[in-house]
C-alpha cells in the first residue's frame, strides 16, 4: 500500500492539478471553435440589444410619468431583487449554487482535502461570470433606460451595471448562504415567496412598504439619489462575503446529486427535449410519489377501466410540493386574469403560460407512457387509444387547478371579474392548459426527421419556432376569452356574450388535438410510406415497419 | 488478522427520504484487519450504509465513525477509501492521470514505477494513456479499483465490485482483497455474490435496512438469508 506524506501539501496539489486540467482544456479547443463561439455570443448580443432597444422605444417620458416611475418604481423594481433572493434561496436549499463534475465530489470532496479551499476556486469563478454577465446586461438597461428618462447616459450606465452586479450578489449570496446553513428546501421557497409576494403586495397597493424597495431605490439613483439605495449593495456584499465563508459546510449528498443532474438538465434544455427538463428538474428537487397515497382507491385490481384508475393512482400519490404548484400556478393564472380584465393585455400571456405548466404535470401518466414506450407498446391496445383514455384524468386535475385562478379571478379586491364570467373561464383555461400539455409532450424536441433533412434553413428555422411556440400558444388561446369579455363589456355588450365564442373555440381545439392524439401514429406511418416511395433506391432495410 | 480496535462503528444509523426508510437504525462495528460481506437483496440498504459510512450521504439519526472520527470529516476521509459500484470518472484525464491526480489529493508522492505497477495489478497496463471515458464498463471499474486503491486507507467499502468485470478481473480484485486483508486492513464490501462470503471473516445480512444476520456464514446461509 502506498504511504502519504503527513506534510503534504494538498490543498497546493489540488491548485496545481486544477491549473494543468485548465492547461489541457485549453489545449484541446481549436482557434475556430473558440472564434465561432465568440461570434455567436456577439450577434445574439446584438440581436438582443437590438429587439430590447425597439421594445423600449425613444419616445422622452413626461413629466407625470416621471412622477409616477419614482412613486411605483421602487415597489416593483424591489420585485427583481425579491424574485433574484427568491431565486438564490431555492437554489442553496437545493445544493447549489455551484454544480460540480462528478468527479470532482467522489475525488476531491473526499479526499482529505480541506472543503472550503477546494470549493472557493470554482464559487469565485461563477461570481466573476455571472457578475461580468450582471455588468454587460445591467449597462445595457441602463443605456437603454436613458433613451427614455431624464439623467445623464453615462449615470445610467454606471447605476444599471451596479444593479446588474447586485443583483447576482444578492441571488448568489443567498444560494451561498442558503446551501451554508442546510436551509430545508420548504424554508428556502417559503422565504423566496414571501418576498416576492410582499413585493407584489407593495407593487399593487396593498401594503405601504415592502423589504425590497430598497433596491428600486437603487434603481432609480440617476432620477433621485437615495442613501437606502446603497442597502441592496451592502446586503450582496454581506451575503457573499458570509456565503464564502459558509463553503465548507455545504451539503455533499446535495453537491453529488446537484452534480449529477445538472449537467443532463443543461444538456436536455438545449435540446429543448422539455419532458426530460421536467423529469431532471424534479429529481433534482427530489420530488418523489408519496407512499402512501392522499386517498386509497377502493377499485380491486385495475377495475373496468384500467387506464383511468392508473392515472387517479397516481394523481393521489402527488408530493405535496406538486399539489402547492399546481394550486400557485392555478393563484398565478387568476392574478394575471384580473390584471387582464383591468386592461393588461399581455398578462393573458402570463396566464396561458401558467396553465401550461400545471398542464405538463397534470398529463404526467400518459407522458409516462411516452417515456417508456417499451411498455405501453407490449398491451394489445393501440398506443393512441391508451393516450386517449389518459385524458380524463389530466382534464379533471387541470380543472382543479384552474378552479383555482377562477376563485382567485372573482375574489374580492380590485380588478375583480364577475363571478359568473370566472366561472365559465375556469374551461377553456383548464382545455387550453391541457391541450398545450399534450401536444407538448406527444410531440417531442424537434429532429431533424428524413422528410425534413432536405428541407432549406429557413423552412427549418420556422418549423422550430412554430413547434417550439405552439403548445403555450394552445394555453394562451385557452386564457384569451377574458380579452374578449372585456372588449364586449366595453362596447355595451355582457361579459359573457363576449367570451363564449372564445371558449366554444378553446374545446373545439382541445377536441381536434384530442382527435390528433388518437390519429397521430397512423398519420406518421402514412408519411413514412410516401416519404419511403418518394426515396426508392435508399437502402430500406432498417425500416421492418414500413 | 482482525484485532478488537473498532475502525467502523455505527450506532442507530439511519437513513430515510422523507417516509420512505432507506435504512432502519442499523449499529454495526468493524475491527481492524476484518473482511465483512455485507449481503441482501435490492434496496436492502447496503449501497446506503456504505454511502453514510464513506460521507457521500448525510445521517437522517445516529451516529457512524471511521478510526474515531465522525464519517464525512477529513480524518476519516483519510482513513477510508470507497469503491463505489458506479465508476466515477473525468472526461479529460487519462488512467495513470487519474491515479496521479488522486494520489497527490491524499498525499501520496507516487513515482512513475509504482503507479505502472498498480496499473498492471488492475490489468491495465496497455491502455494506461487512454481516457477512461471512452472505456466499456469493465475497463472503468478497473480504473476505479485502481483510485481506491492509489492512497492509503485503514478502511476500504467495497459496493458490488464484481460487476461488469470478466472472469480475470474478478480474479485479481479477489486476489488484492485477500493482499490487503492479510496487510491489515478492515474491508467491507457489499455483493450479491454468495461465494464471496466464504472468503470473508463475517457476513452482515440486510433486509429491509435492518439487520437480520451478523456472523460466520456459508454460501447456502447467504441464499437462504437474502432469498427469504
Amino acid at each position: 500500500m502506498l504511504a502519504a506524506d503527513p506534510d503534504a501539501d494538498l490543498e497546493g496539489a489540488l491548485v496545481d492539478w486544477r491549473q494543468f486540467r485548465r492547461r489541457k482544456r485549453v489545449a484541446d479547443i481549436h482557434w475556430i471553435d473558440a472564434f465561432y463561439q465568440a461570434y455567436l455570443t456577439g450577434i445574439l448580443g446584438l440581436v438582443a440589444v437590438a429587439v430590447a432597444s425597439s421594445a423600449v422605444g425613444d419616445d422622452v417620458a413626461t413629466a407625470s410619468q416621471v412622477r409616477e416611475v419614482l412613486a411605483d418604481g421602487p415597489a416593483w423594481l424591489g420585485g427583481l431583487a425579491a424574485f433574484a433572493l427568491a431565486l438564490g434561496l431555492r437554489s442553496g436549499s437545493r445544493g447549489g449554487p455551484l454544480a460540480l463534475e462528478r468527479a470532482e465530489v467522489r475525488h476531491v470532496l473526499l479526499a482529505p482535502v480541506d472543503r472550503m479551499s477546494a470549493l472557493l476556486a470554482p464559487a469565485l469563478r461563477q461570481l466573476r461570470f455571472l457578475g461580468f454577465v450582471g455588468l454587460i446586461v445591467g449597462g445595457v438597461a441602463g443605456d437603454l433606460a436613458s433613451k427614455r428618462l431624464p439623467g445623464a447616459t453615462l449615470a445610467w450606465i454606471a447605476t444599471g451595471s451596479l444593479v446588474g452586479i447586485t443583483g447576482v450578489g444578492l441571488s448568489v449570496g443567498a444560494a451561498l448562504v442558503a446551501g451554508g446553513l442546510r436551509l430545508p428546501r420548504w424554508a428556502g421557497s417559503l422565504v423566496g415567496l414571501l418576498l416576492i409576494a410582499g413585493a407584489v403586495a407593495h407593487g399593487v397597493g396593498l401594503v405601504d412598504v415592502s423589504v425590497t424597495s430598497v433596491f428600486g431605490d437603487l434603481v432609480l439613483w440617476p432620477l433621485r439619489f437615495s442613501l437606502a439605495g446603497l442597502a441592496p449593495v451592502a446586503l450582496a456584499l454581506v451575503l457573499v462575503v458570509a456565503g464564502l465563508a459558509l463553503l465548507g459546510r455545504a451539503s455533499l449528498e446535495a453537491a453529488e446529486r446537484r452534480s449529477t443532474l445538472v449537467g443532463q438538465l443543461r444538456f436536455a434544455a438545449t435540446l429543448q427535449d422539455l419532458r426530460t427538463v421536467i423529469v431532471l428538474r424534479r429529481q433534482l428537487a427530489m420530488e418523489l410519489p408519496r407512499i402512501r397515497p392522499w386517498v386509497r382507491l377502493r377499485v380491486r385490481g385495475t377495475g373496468r377501466w384500467p387506464v383511468f384508475v392508473r392515472g387517479l393512482r397516481g394523481l393521489l400519490r402527488w408530493p405535496a410540493a406538486r399539489v402547492a404548484r399546481l394550486g400557485l400556478l392555478g393563484v398565478v393564472a387568476g392574478v394575471a386574469l384580473r390584471g387582464a380584465w383591468t386592461g393588461t393585455t399581455p398578462l393573458v400571456l402570463l396566464a396561458g403560460v401558467a396553465m401550461f405548466i400545471a398542464g405538463l404535470d397534470a398529463v404526467e401518466p400518459l407522458a409516462q407512457e411516452v417515456d417508456h414506450p417499451s411498455r405501453r407498446d407490449a398491451s394489445p391496445m393501440p398506443a393512441a387509444a391508451i393516450h386517449l383514455l389518459h385524458l380524463p384524468v389530466g382534464l379533471l386535475t387541470m380543472l382543479l387547478a384552474a378552479g383555482v385562478g377562477g376563485a382567485v379571478a372573482a375574489g374580492p379586491g380590485p380588478g375583480r371579474l364577475p363571478a359568473d364570467l370566472a366561472a365559465l373561464l375556469v374551461v377553456p383555461l383548464a382545455a387550453g392548459g391541457l391541450g398545450g400539455a399534450l401536444v407538448s409532450v406527444l410531440a417531442g424536441p424537434v429532429t431533424m426527421s428524413e422528410g425534413w433533412s432536405l428541407a432549406p434553413p429557413e423552412a427549418q428555422g420556422m418549423r422550430l419556432a412554430v413547434r417550439t411556440a405552439w403548445p403555450p400558444a394552445v394555453a394562451v388561446i385557452g386564457a384569451a376569452p377574458v380579452v374578449m369579455a372585456r372588449a364586449a363589456v366595453a362596447d355595451g355588450h355582457t361579459a359573457l356574450a363576449g367570451a363564449q365564442p372564445l371558449v366554444v373555440g378553446a374545446l373545439v381545439l382541445l377536441a381536434l388535438i384530442s382527435g390528433w392524439v388518437r390519429v397521430r401514429d397512423d398519420i406518421a406511418a402514412w408519411w413514412k410510406a410516401q416519404m419511403a416511395l418518394a426515396q426508392p433506391n435508399r437502402d430500406r432495410t432498417n425500416d421492418a415497419d414500413v | 488478522m482482525p484485532t478488537s480496535e473498532p475502525l467502523l462503528v455505527a450506532h442507530e444509523a439511519t437513513k430515510a427520504y422523507a417516509d420512505l426508510v432507506a435504512l432502519a437504525p442499523l449499529s454495526l462495528t468493524v475491527p481492524t484487519g476484518e473482511m465483512v460481506a455485507l449481503v441482501g437483496h435490492n434496496g436492502s440498504g447496503k449501497s446506503t450504509f456504505l454511502r453514510l459510512a464513506a460521507g457521500l450521504l448525510e445521517l437522517t439519526d445516529g451516529e457512524i465513525t471511521v478510526a474515531g472520527a465522525p464519517a464525512g470529516t477529513s480524518d476519516a476521509r483519510a482513513a477510508l477509501s470507497f469503491l463505489p459500484y458506479e465508476p466515477v470518472l473525468y472526461d479529460d484525464l487519462s488512467v495513470r492521470e487519474h491515479l496521479a491526480y488522486v494520489a497527490a489529493l491524499h498525499g501520496v508522492d507516487a513515482s512513475g514505477d509504482e503507479l505502472d505497477e498498480l496499473i498492471a495489478r488492475v490489468q491495465l497496463s496497455h491502455r494506461a494513456d487512454d481516457l477512461p471515458a471512452r472505456f466499456s464498463r469493465g475497463l472503468r471499474q478497473k480504473t476505479s479499483i485502481a483510485l481506491a486503491l492509489v492512497r492509503p486507507f485503514e478502511l476500504l467499502l467495497v459496493d458490488e465490485p464484481f460487476v461488469g468485470l470478466d472472469a480475470t478481473g474478478k480474479e485479481a480484485l479477489l486476489g488484492i482483497l485477500d493482499e490487503l486483508h492479510d496487510d491489515g486492513a478492515a474491508i467491507v464490501v457489499a455483493t450479491h455474490d454468495p461465494g464471496f462470503v466464504e472468503r470473508a471473516d463475517r457476513c452482515v445480512a440486510l433486509r429491509d435496512g435492518e439487520v437480520v444476520h451478523d456472523g460466520p456464514a456459508t454460501t447456502a446461509d447467504v441464499l437462504r438469508l437474502v432469498s427469504t
